[in-house]
């Protein structure tokens, strides 16, 4: 049997709500089974790969520092809507990790591959 | 022609009261069910894991919905999982984790049982289709 791809997608910002900790959590743990992950951050998802925030002020977990985990992991296939990161004066030299940007086209087609989609 | 028959795996997120998301997750696993299907296992995750609250207890003309679960889990022999980790920050606790934490209490309703994010990545490779309420 192949193994399936699974998709994770990443739309929510990064500490009002724990979406996108939980989400993370998750990849983490299934990368250990699951060798064809692909990560994709949409809309306000984005602003989750933006490097310095202190989320501690708030009394959130900084979990941020998880997502270089990610390399570690053999989690490669990061994707970014790059219409997303420009609405909102954001640049990929921005982010703390490495990325693929995507137009509209290039995530329709990714989102296309998979075999299942989990949203967060 | 014979019609198909599908093995689901379902994710709840939503927790039994508040939003709709664990409500429609019971009635599509339910409708699916009674059309032939099959119900893998549900694992539930985030807001989710409340479902497996015995403490739940709505008004009397209201329905409970980890009553539901527990009733059609044990009808038709599918898992309940849910995510350990999600459950303890949510205060969803079994007997073990009580006495390992030092808690007075446990909480966690039968036939829920605790289980890894690992069990979600097992769901997922054995079945056809995965739906996330």
């Amino acid at each position: 049997m192949t193994e399936k791809k699974v998709g994770i997608i990443n739309r929510c910002l990064p500490h009002g709500s724990a979406q996108g900790r939980e989400s993370l959590d998750l990849t983490l743990a299934m990368s250990a089974f699951n060798e064809s992950l692909s990560l994709f951050f949409i809309n306000d998802g984005v602003y989750q790969l933006l490097d310095g925030h202190s989320p501690e002020e708030t009394l959130q977990k900084h979990y941020q520092p998880l997502f270089k985990m990610l390399e570690m992991y053999d989690v490669e296939n990061i994707y970014v809507c790059e219409a997303s990161l420009k609405q909102r004066s954001l640049s990929s030299k921005m982010l703390l990790i490495d990325v693929t940007l995507l137009d509209k086209q290039g995530l329709q087609q990714k989102f296309a591959l998979q075999d299942q989609l989990l949203s967060f | 022609m014979d019609e198909q028959k599908v093995k689901f795996s379902i994710v709840v997120s939503g927790a039994p009261y508040g939003s709709q998301s664990a409500s429609t997750a019971y009635q599509f696993c339910a409708s699916a069910l009674l059309a032939g299907h099959e119900i893998s296992g549900v694992f539930f995750y985030q807001e989710g894991v409340l479902n497996a609250s015995q403490l739940v207890s709505p008004a009397t003309d209201e329905i409970n919905l980890p009553d539901f679960w527990a009733a059609l889990a044990v009808q038709y022999n599918f898992p309940l999982e849910v995510c350990v980790s999600a459950s303890l920050r949510r205060g969803v606790v079994d007997p073990q984790e009580a006495q390992q934490l030092s808690l007075e209490q446990f909480n966690l309703k039968a036939p829920f049982v605790l289980s890894g994010l690992g069990q979600l990545a097992e769901l997922s490779a054995r079945c056809d289709r995965l739906v996330q309420f």
